[in-house]
């Protein structure tokens, strides 16, 4: 786009023309923000209406009943699924977030731009982009296979599509550390394991809390890697390394293709509760983030 | 009667759980492979001596989880016996997690599972697969899989060429000639035909075919090419959805789609189903008693397969798919073995009641018996 | 990486790198370790993927990829029609999504007020972790059933015109490419946003300022400075989304029909894409079958993977040139 301007331009009507163009144009930005607007509202406007009833009908049977073993039975209980979310995100938080952490400490603090470190960084935003049934399948042949259906199944395989997640999120925090820090620690001859976990991981932390909860947040949702791997229960499950299991986003999926009012209700009502928790989990990022910039700014 | 048989035969298992405790750790493992094995067989041969006793011995003691999955076709009759079945034992918890007769099927033969629902027979050169030995076929329930379409008509008759023809797109308009040659009182309209099927694998869709492919197939008129199988290369432009519901969705939405679903999500979805003609040359709509009738034609093997798809008889539904649970042989684990055996007889005792009320058929008495007497075949312990 | 058993006391060259000591040294095998538990996964992925679906590759050759038919009774599986579904649906998801995702970008980063501009980004943020099975499930029950008459006014009105009114062809559906499309669309604008607002903060204020007291309106400064400085990451933005758009799941496979075998423009007809149909049909699969969904599987892992890799590449390269790293 050519910005060569004459004298001439700068007068008169084309002048006019141009404000007019970059009013339009701006104008045509703030509506595609609104046209975005649409489908969130709707969408989330559905899930409250539709879901809303089951769930908060004869509180709190929803969360603490089982779920019907009859399918197409009518009334509320999602207890275990949303047990089997809670486990199963959980165990794979506690898979990916330490490692994810410590692997961007090893980007960031020891392998800064060697060669392994940039293919590290590079394989890692690689694998961010592996399709989650991809994911599915690989834990369902190296894993499942071997030991069985497990929440613990579904848990790797979410550990492994929020890893590279948490590996940037938290490289990327780990980069904002000012070095000065890192030199005032040294000069006062701490060791270097000392000074990554008493002043730059500290220093840090919040901003690396945001990140992994945005990754919590997204893991909660995912199904695909869940349907070979975790089975399908009525009853709650808490043990998540034995036993079948299911989970939110498991239930909506198997509810969606229903076409009895009953569990196409509890797909609504399982899509209300996974999307607050999912919420939940971006806000108290979010809360994360200013505290992170409020210290910053001290 | 067959409550009396269930309570007898619950109580020898009590009585046998008793026993196993009392023998402790000690005891060799071929007694308690016997054990249960004279229990079943009292259970069913002679109900009265222990009579008096069982009443006492309420079996309240049945407890355990059982997982299972597999063919998605008798799910809810499954999720009907399971729920009661629960609700008389309330520390017993059986999962169904459906998937498909072959995922039932792997399962099994991985041992991933304790039983598995299957709507077709495992393949000979699959049976070395199944770790655990010889595999038990359990028919449970028949049921009329239904042609159900989406138009202001009900009980529109098509013969099997026509349904072929359809699901190939050789037709694909309901006013079509052939459609209102077998339908003379009825005024067609001029509306496109959608045809919908299955995304996912399906016994369901294996028994579909298998009617079009005897029916229609290169051994009858020679229209219907596909052959048969969990999923066939359907034309291009159809359209598919997940699960019976997935189809019903379909054509509960569409004007002009056409589908096959099994009659529970036909009829929970309230749609117009085809009345489908017979080998006998009637046309019989899909209902429990057409399924019945279907099935009391069938041909038993001696290990209780069979198929009940274009089976003769004047009133016999052309598309009723049959249905079994299967299990291993030797169950070594004794607990899980009682469950899964207590389960079956009452899938095959009392749960035959529950049947009509999720639209699917009991069996025919004979094989009923048939598959009672086979719970005796179990080797448990 | 030789360690060194050294008894002295470490010298400050050696605490810095962190060999000084015990406790140095096993932190730092930890963290090494953590880096290529990166490496070891999606090694071992590729080599299982790999491993389990020489069967059916061998089986088809290069049918695999150049045959539409997917027929499991015949023992033939050609995924072309399914490349195809996920090629188009994203494609479509990409004309959709990426100049609304620029818009929101521009505003965000050059135009909105402080306020504004928090809030717009916690609305997009919102956006991303919905859950895609939410998608799917109000895909199938509320979007997919109410649309059709959109698409029948579509196709009434570009019939006859080219290209156009092959894309929006007759006899259109409720489950098709063009549903799947704008649900991924919907999808993938919040990742696009994010990554090109990063990328368009970065342009240096006194280019900007030199393109407004040149004379140019907002909008000149916009195409003028703006865009052109940070067009390697908007490229390495938009592909990112396609890298989602072609491996989601779960919502494609509710909203878009199942079809087999369709390689059509018509985005108004039902199709099927590979992650779908791995969904759909892997619990009823024979070995053959099931060696075939992973060798599909491993096909998407490659297309995905080329896409990622290209765009890792280009967005790292525009940063470079901004002098980010």
């Amino acid at each position: 786009m050519s910005t060569v301007l004459t004298a001439a331009d700068l007068r008169g009507s084309r002048r006019t023309w141009r404000v007019i163009k970059s009013k339009l144009m701006i104008g045509l930005t703030l509506l595609s923000f609104i046209v975005v607007l649409i489908p969130l509202v709707t969408v989330i406007g559905t899930v409250i209406a539709k879901g809303a009833g089951i769930v908060f009908r004869d509180f709190p049977a929803w969360f603490t009943t089982d779920i019907p073993v009859r399918t197409r039975a009518e009334g509320p209980g999602m207890g275990p699924a949303i047990i089997g979310t809670i486990v199963i995100t959980a165990a794979a938080s506690a898979l990916a977030i330490p490692i994810g952490i410590l692997a961007a400490v090893y980007l960031n603090e020891y392998g800064r731009n060697s060669r392994t470190a940039r293919t590290v960084r590079f394989l890692s935003n690689v694998m961010s982009g592996v399709p989650s049934i991809v994911m599915g399948l690989f834990i369902y042949v190296v894993y499942t296979l071997r030991f069985g259906l497990s929440g613990f199944a579904g848990s790797i395989a979410l550990a492994c599509l929020m890893l590279p997640v948490v590996i940037r999120s938290s490289e990327e925090m780990l980069r904002l550390v000012p070095n000065h820090l890192r030199e005032a620690s040294f000069a006062l001859g701490t060791r270097k394991s000392r000074t990554i976990l008493s002043v730059v991981l500290p220093s840090a932390l919040p901003g690396i809390v945001s990140g992994s909860l945005l990754a919590v947040a997204r893991a909660a949702g995912e199904t695909a890697p869940l349907l070979f791997t975790i089975g399908i229960v009525t009853k709650g499950n808490w043990d998540v390394f034995s036993g079948p299991n299911t989970a939110l986003s498991a239930q909506i999926f198997r509810n969606a293709s229903a076409v009895q009012a009953g569990p196409q209700e509890r797909g609504w009502g399982a899509a209300l509760t996974l999307v607050a928790i999912a919420f939940l989990f971006t806000v108290l990022a979010r809360l994360a983030t200013s505290l992170y910039q409020r210290r910053q700014a001290r | 009667m067959n409550n009396v048989k269930r309570r007898a035969f619950l109580a020898g298992i009590a009585s046998l759980a008793l026993l196993a405790t009392a023998c402790g750790d000690d005891e060799s493992s071929s007694d308690t492979t016997q054990a249960p094995t004279t229990a079943g067989s009292d259970s069913s041969d002679a109900p009265t001596s222990s009579a008096g006793s069982e009443t006492t011995a309420m079996p309240m003691d049945l407890a355990g989880e059982l997982n299972a999955s597999g063919a998605t076709f008798p799910k809810t009759f499954y999720e009907e016996a399971m729920a009661e079945f629960m609700s008389i034992y309330p520390d017993v918890t059986i999962n169904y997690a459906g998937g498909g007769s072959g995922k039932g099927k792997q399962d099994l033969a991985d041992q991933v599972v304790d039983w598995a629902g299957t709507d077709s027979t495992i393949k000979d050169e699959d049976l070395p697969g199944f770790k655990g030995g010889d595999v038990l076929y359990f028919p449970t329930v028949v049921a009329p899989i239904t042609v159900s379409y989406n138009l202001d008509i009900e009980g529109l008759q098509l013969t099997p060429d026509t349904i072929a023809k359809i699901f190939l797109r050789q037709i694909t308009n309901w006013n079509d000639p052939e459609i209102a040659a077998e339908n003379p009182d009825v005024t067609l309209p001029d509306q496109a035909i959608v045809v919908a099927h299955r995304s996912d694998g399906s016994g369901t869709t294996k028994n579909f075919t298998t009617f079009l492919d005897r029916a229609a197939g290169p051994d009858a008129s020679g229209i219907w090419t596909l052959g048969a199988g969990d999923t066939v290369e359907w034309p291009a432009d159809t359209q598919a959805g997940e699960g019976n519901g997935g189809v019903a969705q379909i054509i509960t939405s569409t004007v002009g789609a056409i589908g096959y679903v099994d009659l529970s999500d036909a009829t929970d979805a309230g749609l117009n189903m085809a009345l489908v003609q017979n080998s006998s040359g009637n046309y019989v709509g899909p209902t429990v008693e057409g399924a019945s009738a279907a099935a009391g034609g069938a041909e038993i093997n001696d290990n209780l397969t069979y198929s009940a798809i274009w089976a003769d008889g004047a009133d016999a539904y052309p598309i009723t798919a049959q249905t079994w649970i299967i299990v291993y042989k030797v169950q070594p684990d004794a607990e899980k073995g009682m469950l899964i055996k207590a389960f079956l007889e009452y899938v095959l005792t009392d749960g035959q009641d529950l049947a009509g009320s999720v639209s699917f058929a009991p069996l025919p008495a004979e094989l009923q018996q048939m598959a009672i007497d086979q719970l005796d075949q179990l080797e448990i312990g | 990486m030789s360690v060194t058993t050294t008894s002295h006391t470490p010298t400050l060259q050696e605490r810095l790198r962190g060999k000084g000591g015990h406790a140095d040294r096993s932190f730092r095998g930890v963290v090494y370790v953590s880096g290529f538990v990166v490496l070891a996964v999606l090694a071992l992925i590729a080599l299982t993927m790999f491993d389990k679906s020489r069967a059916a590759l061998s089986h088809m050759g290069l049918d695999f990829f150049t045959s539409k038919r997917w027929n499991p009774p015949g023992e033939q599986y050609g995924v072309l029609s399914y490349i195809w579904g996920t090629v188009y649906t994203s494609v479509i998801a990409l004309v959709l999504a990426v100049p609304v995702s620029l818009g929101i970008a521009i505003y965000i980063t050059q135009v909105a007020p402080n306020w504004l501009r928090k809030v717009m980004t916690y609305v997009i943020d919102l956006l991303a972790v919905v859950p895609s099975v939410v998608f799917g499930l109000w895909g199938i029950l509320v979007f997919a059933p109410h649309v059709l008459g959109f698409y029948k006014w579509l196709s009434r009105t570009f019939d006859g015109w080219p290209v156009l009114g092959n894309i929006f062809g007759p006899n259109p559906q409720g489950r098709t490419f063009f549903t799947a499309g704008i649900i991924l669309a919907i999808m993938i604008i919040p990742i696009i946003v994010s990554i090109s607002r990063e990328v368009m903060e970065t342009t240096p204020q006194t280019e900007k300022e030199a393109a407004l007291g040149l004379g140019a309106t907002k909008w000149e400064m916009i195409t003028g400075a703006v865009l052109p400085h940070s067009r390697g990451g908007l490229v390495g933005a938009v592909m990112l989304g396609l890298g989602r758009a072609m491996g989601e799941t779960i919502a494609v496979a509710l909203v878009i029909g199942s079809a087999t075998g369709q390689i059509t423009l018509n985005a108004l007809t039902s199709g099927n894409s590979m992650p779908a149909v791995i969904t759909a049909e892997w619990g009823e699969a024979d070995t053959l079958k099931k060696s075939a969904l992973i060798a599909m599987a491993m096909t998407l892992f490659v297309m995905t993977i080329v896409v990622n890799m290209t765009a890792t590449a280009v967005v790292n390269r525009s940063q470079k040139r901004m002098g980010v790293r």
